[in-house]
């Protein structure tokens, strides 16, 4: 597993906008216990500028009024939250057993040859990154895919060549 | 006597007491149960399975002992195969990727590993891939440096910050075998007992700054104190060494275990005090004026308090028990005036309501017992008439005391650390400090401890009692200041003040404020 122990600085303040600070809002009355919101505010940022900053962690924990020792240790781990900037296209390929089985190593192959970039890797340009993510829970159409969280299901070589063309 | 109850521990019958868990349950009859993660003061974590044991008939057989309470009848094995291969596994779980980098290793000698290694393991490594590399001297701030590859993430020092302190800077992030304790960019340790980390930490991966690679433990003579640095009066490990060709100097204090007092942690400007114990010291006699040796010091101060009209003697409240009673008998003596003016040792709002207090003096409870006044107005008074002032330790410019205010009474000082008072002094007896001698105080809360001897000085300073009675009191040593305490104090008639238990008598109300002149 890689070190994701390090943050990083986005060097500009964080604030939720109108939008995530009234969902914010609306989940902080649902919870007893306030350090549950840790996970959905972790979510909200990531949704808000695609990635977690240090900033944006620092501004949460003190929303929620807990330490942020202790959001540092809810992302990082937990691997589906990113702590540095993704590409515009984060393409995640499953790699559990059935899309394994159905052929998600041609698509990934393709992916590495056609964007250049291995999982874990961010294209040069910044639009697409690539990470092999464990089972998405749509076994029933694999392989699967997930770009920016949409999925496409029952996968092929040709049919991403086709997505792509309209990723640009 | 709480209840106890009857177990068996590897099919011996053992008494235990009740109500606590089986680590500290057989702890308490001389049986060792390995644990890493459990601390009483910490409660049980159950993170490291080190404690694991068996329950003969038990459902489930196999349970950590840390979060398992004794019980009657319980059968509890640790000599089995089964929980020896567990005891092994955990070792050899734990030093996979630890540098086992003991030479150069602060807690190398007071080591959890080290020790645990040897006794329930003892094998070889099987690691035959590179080991997980991390972080080495990160400066976690408060003196604290950390390694994270020493760490065997046993979250007590996170445990500390969020439930002892509630500032919760550590945390344990990422995960597997990138696992590893850190603060939060920015948010280093600043709470005022963060030190006491170090000493949570089982193995080497919290040290102090101010410790670090300093001393070897075996090295240390690890003596019992009491922390001088306010009027909690905490209990503390004096940790000295005298190096070849070198004097017996301290290295670290270290806090020791008392329920009554300050139960298992010490503030980190008290433990620093260490420091004034080798540094500040008064070290020069002076007979009017001149160098001199202490002989003849303390014999010119005789000879100039026997002239004397009007003495007025003025006692810290830092002073133990029996000093403050020889102080008392001379000044009887003498005719003298006695206070312990000294607001300047409290500052106001400096204390939380935990360990640290207002009060950094360590014995100003005393002064009630034994009439002591302390008020500003006695001070003034007694100083407009005095023509020599033996001051006894305090540190009057604390409390606004300049030279100059003196007037034109000659001082003497009799201390152990140097301050503007023993500059003024044409007289001057350095004499041992709390450290190198023995005394009585009174804490905050009433409780009466004793401290002894700790650090034996190459040329020991003589002490304070010692340079009174040459003075012409009237005391031989502490058990006779003890013994005539006994008798002529009210609030100690009762007691046996040669045998304080070693947590220290907590004092009744009545007792603490009973004032007799
Ligand atoms: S630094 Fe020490 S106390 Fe903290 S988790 Fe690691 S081993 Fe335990
Ligand atoms: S709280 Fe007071 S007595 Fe205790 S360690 Fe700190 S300074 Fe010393
Ligand atoms: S295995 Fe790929 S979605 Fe479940
Ligand atoms: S001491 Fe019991 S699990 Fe760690």
């Amino acid at each position: 597993m890689s070190n994701r122990a390090e943050l990083i600085e986005s060097g500009k303040p964080f604030a939720f906008d109108a939008e995530r600070d009234a969902e914010f809002e609306r989940l902080a009355k649902r919870y007893p216990n306030r350090d549950s919101l840790i996970l959905p505010s972790l979510w909200l940022i990531q949704d808000q500028q695609g990635w977690i900053s240090v900033e944006s962690i620092a501004y949460v924990a003190d929303r929620i009024g807990t330490f942020a020792s202790q959001v540092y240790e809810v992302a990082t781990f937990y691997t589906m939250y990113h702590l540095r900037p993704m590409g515009k296209y984060h393409i995640c390929v499953c790699r559990t057993l059935s899309c394994y089985l159905l052929g998600k190593q041609q698509i990934v192959d393709y992916l590495q040859q056609e964007l250049g970039i291995r999982p874990g890797q961010i294209s040069e340009d910044g639009r697409f990154s690539l990470e092999e993510v464990e089972c998405l829970g749509h076994c029933g159409s694999a392989p699967v895919v997930q770009i920016n969280g949409e999925f496409h299901e029952n996968m092929t070589v040709d049919k991403f060549k086709e997505l792509l063309s309209t990723l640009k | 006597m709480a209840d106890t109850i009857k177990l068996s521990v590897n099919g011996v019958e053992v008494e235990v007491q009740a109500g606590k868990n089986l680590v500290d349950a057989v702890a308490a009859v001389g049986i060792e149960i390995p644990h890493i993660c459990y601390h009483p003061a910490l409660g049980a974590d159950g993170n490291c399975r080190m404690c694991l044991v068996e329950i003969e008939d038990g459902r489930p057989p196999l349970v950590p002992a840390c979060k398992t309470r004794a019980v009657e009848g319980m059968k509890v094995r640790l000599d089995s195969e089964k929980i020896k291969k567990i005891q092994r596994d955990i070792m050899e779980f734990e030093l996979i990727n630890h540098p086992i980098d003991c030479p150069i290793c602060d807690q190398a000698g007071e080591c959890i590993l080290q020790d645990y290694y040897m006794k329930y393991d003892g094998a070889q490594s099987r690691m035959r891939v590179p080991q997980v590399v991390k972080g080495k001297k990160i400066d976690f701030g408060a003196g604290v440096v950390h390694d994270q590859e020493r760490c065997v993430l046993c979250a007590r020092c996170v445990r500390f910050t969020r439930l002892i302190t509630k500032t919760g800077e550590l945390g344990i992030v990422n995960r597997t075998d990138q696992a590893r304790v850190n603060i939060f960019p920015g948010r280093p340790l600043s709470n005022r007992y963060s030190l006491n980390v170090v000493d949570l930490c089982p193995v080497g991966a919290m040290t102090s700054s101010d410790f670090r690679f300093k001393q070897r433990a075996w090295f240390l003579t690890k003596s019992k104190g009491i922390c001088h640095g306010c009027s909690k009066g905490c209990n503390i490990f004096i940790d000295h060494n005298r190096e070849k060709y070198q004097d017996d100097i301290i290295y670290r204090y270290r806090p020791r275990h008392n329920e009554q007092v300050n139960g298992y942690f010490i503030c980190d400007a008290g433990r620093m005090t260490y420091k004034q114990e080798n540094e500040k010291r008064l070290r020069t006699p002076l007979a009017s004026g001149q160098q001199a040796d202490l002989e003849s010091a303390i014999n010119a101060l005789k000879r100039r308090l026997d002239q004397a009209a009007n003495p007025f003697f003025v006692v810290s409240p830092n002073c133990s028990l029996e000093q403050m009673h020889a102080i008392q008998q001379l000044a009887a003596q003498k005719k003298a005036t006695v206070s312990g003016f000294s607001e300047g040792y409290i500052q106001e709002g400096d204390g939380d309501d935990w360990l640290i207090q207002d009060d950094k003096a360590a014995n100003r409870a005393a002064f009630a017992v034994l009439g002591i006044d302390e008020t500003k107005e006695v001070f003034n008074s007694a100083l407009k008439g005095a023509d020599l002032v033996v001051n006894f330790g305090n540190d009057l410019s604390l409390s606004g005391v300049n030279n100059t205010s003196l007037g034109t009474a000659e001082m003497a000082f009799i201390g152990s650390y140097a301050n503007s008072c023993a500059d003024a002094a044409a007289y001057l007896v350095p004499v041992a400090s709390y450290s190198e001698d023995s005394g009585s105080i009174i804490n905050v809360d009433g409780v009466l401890q004793r401290y002894e001897t700790a650090v034996k000085k190459n040329v020991p300073f003589p002490n304070m009692l010692s340079v009174i009675r040459q003075l012409g009191g009237g005391l031989d040593d502490v058990q006779a200041a003890r013994t005539s305490l006994g008798n002529t104090v009210e609030a100690f008639k009762k007691l046996d003040l040669q045998n304080i238990p070693a947590q220290g008598l907590a004092l009744t109300a009545s007792e603490v404020g009973n004032v007799t002149a």
